[in-house]
């Protein structure tokens, strides 16, 4: 053992310089396992904390309709029997906010929440400038609101602003609030005030999207079957009940498959870096294999050699892993320099975490190991007689031992990437994947090379011995192929669906279709309100109005399904959640109907609706079938008359699941949706956006380039994301290339030789390797740009259901890009060829 | 005691099998120096790789102190090499990754020894390299790289010296030097000492000579063969020229 780890350690000292580039990048992918698992679990750590704060509550009853007497006598049952000790009521609707100030023409839609005294029952509401909240902040109209609204309307603590008909006095800026979660989507900023308040805002009038709340304080005892029983009660009334420990255990779920899922990149990065390592085993045993036989001449059995090869390996490993581990020590360290404050409400103590540091060295180590393990056997083969012969035949038996050690490489390689991934099938799946593009890769890779063969017979000296060159065994193309290759797809590909994705949201809002929704209209507000907009909207055209209604199902006796109560609709899932319906004579210029037929323009006895075909789809709904719609309390029952297609990417007409024939609501009470095509110009958007919630307080404004923008934005972080992991890809890809480079620099500096004293210049030679990395690169970048097109059309039709254009300038970029790059390191990375005096070298030989 | 019975080796050449080594029977008594010579191509290296377990014979046994090496393992081989056998080759054949003190521990180390360092010390010594011991490979001369590879091949004290043309890769003077430290060190160790050689004069040195061609002994009796050597001769062996 002695001699192992002694002979391990010579050979790193003799042959460090030409391994570090490939467990360079073993680290970057530990790092990058060891990194994200580090951030997620800190983050898991702090929140699995605070799952009660979050909630503000231990139980939570909520709805959308204020509670009726079941709800609130059970309520009562209860904490007569000391099951609740506690409660407090919230409301939250989303509504427009403006200044009280008329000179600042600015408004903005934000999640308004009304609590009462005993708000919040668990956590801290903390606020700017070390104040401690109490209700005094809101009594009175009072109103905490979060800095960004205060920013862009340019106020400060202490200036009024209006919500609905009513002014609120700023009292202070929240910081971090309970019951807010982290990264959940929300219309605006949060505003909060006095429950008592809220009535005086006009906002609570008919068709306003308030949530009604129920905070419960609980003993921990009873928190389980309470639960349960309040989930029995109220199978039928349209609220839910959730417990602080469902969204613990939620919560719990979701960090956890976010984790395994991140850790997928680093594993990725790591695996290329195992690619790497397998070629430069296989490289190495090649240049070894005289010192391999020397060693079995003088006593070394093949078990002890290869034993010192392996722990080489192993050692390298390790050294890489703990690299990474440093690596991931830094960025974490640096995080929360980068994380916005919004986000950061919690108290997150960033730091490695022991399990993670514990799972990126492992990984680091069995993918070191796994994959130098086959070409190491080779060192079995090296016969000690070579040393006296050159000319032994290689051995034509088939190598048993390697082919049971490439199958449990592969057995383990699926292991460990179940393991990462927390799942055997995403497993198999990433393994599957891989396999199936670096097969495909190696394919095009040798097609591609191919297609250049015939540039041997070109003009060009230089060009002919690249082009040689890239063809010549050993010269680890396969390999820097896949890995440069892969980066470039990565970065490509996410680039093309990203411009398909905002060309299309830009067609969507062309010049000249509408890009405003107004919401809550109430009816008697519909004539002032088209008035209004002839008046300040100048050319532009009245607004349509749409009414709406909002519904539930409540049972469905059909055909193929039969759901008899709410509670058998609440086991279909989405199906039980509140729709947003309206009635109409005609399509849209968005749908279709693909079964049943469409109303003609008579009155019909009954109530006829028209379905989505989701619903037909997932819940086995047909034409012909009875559906019971709960209309603000009413029951109605509909039959179901025609299924539509509809083209959701065009959200100007507004896309519907239930479409009624009209007749059914005309007595209804319902609210309208308004949709106009507001100025382009930002400062008269602003202007018209002003003077409507000045005029219609209760009327909720959505500007959808204001989306579309929001939309740029998370679109453009998503490309950012997925670039950084392409980028650690393409790095990757560089230091193969590098590692290739000094591992067979040898041989190129020995034939760089011999053509310096056959008459070529360093010029002509560096021009060789320029060309020969610049043909290496833009076939890479071919292959990368192809799958990228591929993958962004694929994305593009079946995922997303939009057209697909190609991008020919970003191919034609990135293949230029990739060869450049590719040109760069190779030549950089072999300036010793260069250096080097022929004479020296040819008397080193 | 080495002893070989009709020992061949048949290779594929060109698709065709090409008789390398005729049916030789050999016996080598402990401490002799048996002296192999004949011309490029003869079979000479053939043989002495045979006798060091590093090929096998397509027919016939070897035996090494009573040991049929025909029948072991290449671990057991490499096991048998690094505790009997010590092997200097034309072209050295050190690790070039490791320095010469290294390169000569390696052996003894591999049979896990523990006075390797100062062993290896004192042959470094013997071969007049104590002050070299630090260097690698490459920056030794080729006189200096044989001594280092005779000192490694004498790390295990072992019983039979193979040395595959020793200083065919040195100029005169070298290789006088070195052949003059292998035989002394022979003779001292009472070492078996099997030298391939094209060089007349190094094999007038030995006690026995054997001459091939075409992978057959050959050549007159024109020395009778010694009297210390023991046990039958095959035709084409010649005595010393002492």
């Amino acid at each position: 053992m002695r001699f192992i780890v002694r002979m391990a350690l010579r050979e790193i000292r003799a042959s460090w310089q030409r391994l570090v580039f490939f467990f360079v990048c073993i680290a970057i992918g530990v790092a990058a396992i060891v990194a994200l698992r580090s951030v997620i679990q800190s983050v898991r750590v702090a929140l699995s904390g605070e799952a009660r704060a979050l909630l503000s509550a231990d139980l939570v009853i909520s709805g959308n309709d204020p509670f009726n007497r079941t709800v609130r006598e059970t309520i009562a049952r209860e904490a007569r029997a000391g099951r609740v000790t506690a409660e407090s009521e919230a409301k939250e609707l989303p509504t427009m906010v403006r200044p009280a100030d008329p000179a600042i023409v600015a408004s903005r839609i934000v999640e308004l929440r009304a609590v009462q005294s005993s708000f919040p029952m668990y956590g801290t509401l903390r606020l700017q400038g070390g104040h401690t909240y109490s209700h005094d902040f809101l009594r009175g109209h009072g109103a905490l609101v979060r800095p960004e609204l205060l920013a862009q309307f340019g106020l400060g603590v202490g200036d009024r602003i209006i919500i609905g008909t009513q002014r609120f006095q700023v009292r202070g800026v929240i910081e971090s609030e309970p019951g807010r979660r982290l990264g959940a989507f929300s219309v605006g900023p949060r505003v909060l005030i006095d429950y008592a308040d809220l009535e005086s805002t006009d906002l609570l009038t008919f068709g306003s999207r308030v949530n009604h709340q129920l905070l419960l304080k609980v003993p921990d005892a009873a928190l389980a079957a309470l639960t349960m029983d309040l989930r029995q009660a109220f199978a039928n009334e349209f609220v839910f009940v959730r417990s602080y420990r469902r969204n613990e255990d939620r919560m719990s779920q979701d960090f956890e498959r976010a984790e395994n899922y991140l850790s997928l990149v680093g594993l990725v990065v790591v695996i290329l870096g195992g690619i790497g390592v397998s070629s430069v085993a296989r490289v190495f045993v090649q240049q070894k294999i005289r010192s391999i036989a020397v060693l079995k001449c003088v006593g070394g059995t093949s078990h002890q050699i290869l034993a010192v090869y392996l722990v080489q390996v192993l050692l390298l490993g390790l050294a890489g892993s703990l690299l990474g581990v440093v690596l991931a020590a830094l960025v974490v360290a640096a995080v929360p320099s980068f994380v916005p404050n919004s986000v950061n409400m919690l108290q997150i103590d960033y730091g490695l975490t022991r399990t993670a540091v514990a799972q990126g060295l492992l990984v680091g180590l069995l993918v070191s190991l796994l994959f130098s393990l086959v070409p190491l056997l080779e060192v079995r083969h090296v016969k000690p007689s070579l040393l006296l012969r050159q000319d032994i035949p290689p051995a034509q038996r088939v190598d048993w031992v390697k082919w049971a050690a490439t199958a449990l490489v592969a057995g383990a390689l699926v292991a460990v990437a179940a393991w990462q991934a927390g799942s055997l099938r995403v497993g198999l799946m990433l393994s599957g994947g891989f396999v199936c593009t670096a097969v495909l890769l190696y394919v095009a890779g040798l097609v591609l090379v191919r297609a250049v063969q015939p540039l041997r017979y070109a003009r060009s000296f230089a060009l002919r011995q690249a082009v040689l060159h890239v063809a010549r065994p050993g010269n680890q193309t396969r390999v820097i192929l896949l890995a440069v290759g892969l980066g470039a797809f990565f970065i490509i590909g996410v680039r093309a669906l990203q411009a398909n994705l905002l060309k299309d949201f830009a067609i969507q809002l062309g010049e000249n279709s509408p890009d405003m929704f107004l919401m809550d209209v109430q009816p008697d507000q519909r004539q002032a309100l088209s008035a209004f907009i002839d008046d300040h909207n100048g050319p532009n055209g009245p607004p349509r109005m749409i009414p709406v209604l909002r519904a539930r199902v409540v049972g469905v006796r059909g055909r193929d399904v039969s759901l008899d109560r709410y509670e058998d609709v609440r086991g279909r899932g989405s199906l039980s959640r509140e729709y947003t319906i309206t009635y109409r004579p005609a399509l849209e210029a968005n749908e279709q109907v693909i079964a049943g037929q469409w109303w003609d323009s008579s009155t019909s006895g009954g109530a006829e609706v028209s379905i989505e075909e989701s619903l037909r789809d997932h819940f086995q709904i047909q034409v012909g079938d009875q559906m019971r719609f709960d209309v603000l309390g009413r029951t109605i029952t509909a039959t179901v008359t025609s299924v539509r297609r509809v083209e959701w990417r065009d959200f100007r007409a507004g896309g519907f699941m239930f479409v009624f024939r009209p007749g059914t609501f005309d007595n209804a009470p319902h609210t309208f949706v308004s949709t106009l095509q507001a100025p382009l110009d930002p400062a008269a958007r602003a202007r018209l956006q002003g003077a409507l919630v000045r005029a219609f307080p209760n009327v909720s404004v959505i500007d959808l380039r204001e989306l579309l923008d929001t939309i740029r934005r998370v679109l453009n972080n998503v490309t950012l994301g997925v670039t950084v992991v392409g980028a650690l890809v393409l790095l990757s890809g560089a230091l193969i290339l590098v590692g290739a480079v000094s591992m067979t620099k040898f041989r190129r500096v020995y034939e760089a030789a011999i053509l310096k004293t056959l008459g070529a210049s360093t010029r002509l030679i560096a021009t060789m390797l320029l060309l020969e990395y610049g043909v290496l690169g833009a076939i890479a970048g071919t292959i990368g740009s192809a799958g990228a097109m591929v993958l962004s059309w694929a994305v593009a039709t079946y995922a997303l259901d939009m057209p697909w254009t190609s991008a020919p300038l970003l191919s034609v970029m990135g293949i230029v890009l990739t060869a450049l790059f590719v040109a760069a390191v190779g030549v950089a990375a072999s300036l010793d060829v260069l250096r080097h005096k022929p004479l020296a070298t040819l008397r080193a030989e | 005691m080495i002893e070989l019975r009709g020992v061949s080796k048949t290779v594929m050449s060109g698709g065709r099998p090409l008789t390398i080594l005729h049916p030789l029977d050999l016996s080598i008594p402990s401490g002799q120096f048996l002296a192999v010579v004949g011309p490029s191509g003869s079979g000479k290296s053939t043989l002495l790789g045979l006798v060091a377990g590093l090929d096998s014979p397509t027919t016939g046994t070897i035996l090494i102190d009573g040991t049929d090496i025909t029948t072991l393992g290449e671990d057991q081989l490499a096991r048998l090499r690094g505790e009997k056998i010590g092997f200097v080759f034309q072209f050295f054949h050190l690790v070039p990754s490791l320095t010469a003190f290294e390169n000569i521990s390696i052996p003894m180390e591999i049979a896990g020894r523990r006075d390797a360092a100062p062993r290896a010390r004192r042959l470094l010594d013997e071969v007049g390299l104590a002050d070299r011991g630090h260097h690698y490979p490459s920056q030794l001369s080729g006189g200096e790289q044989q001594r280092v590879a005779l000192a490694r091949a004498l790390a295990n004290d072992p019983v039979i010296v193979l040395a595959d043309e020793p200083t065919g890769n040195l100029d005169s003077t070298t290789g006088r030097h070195i052949m003059d430290l292998l035989l002394g060190i022979q003779r001292a160790r009472r070492s078996t000492l099997l030298l391939v050689t094209h060089d007349a004069d190094l094999a007038a040195l030995a006690d026995v000579r054997l001459a091939l061609r075409d992978g057959r002994p050959v050549g007159p009796r024109a020395v009778p063969v010694a009297t210390s050597v023991e046990g039958s001769v095959s035709s084409g062996v010649e005595g010393p020229a002492r």
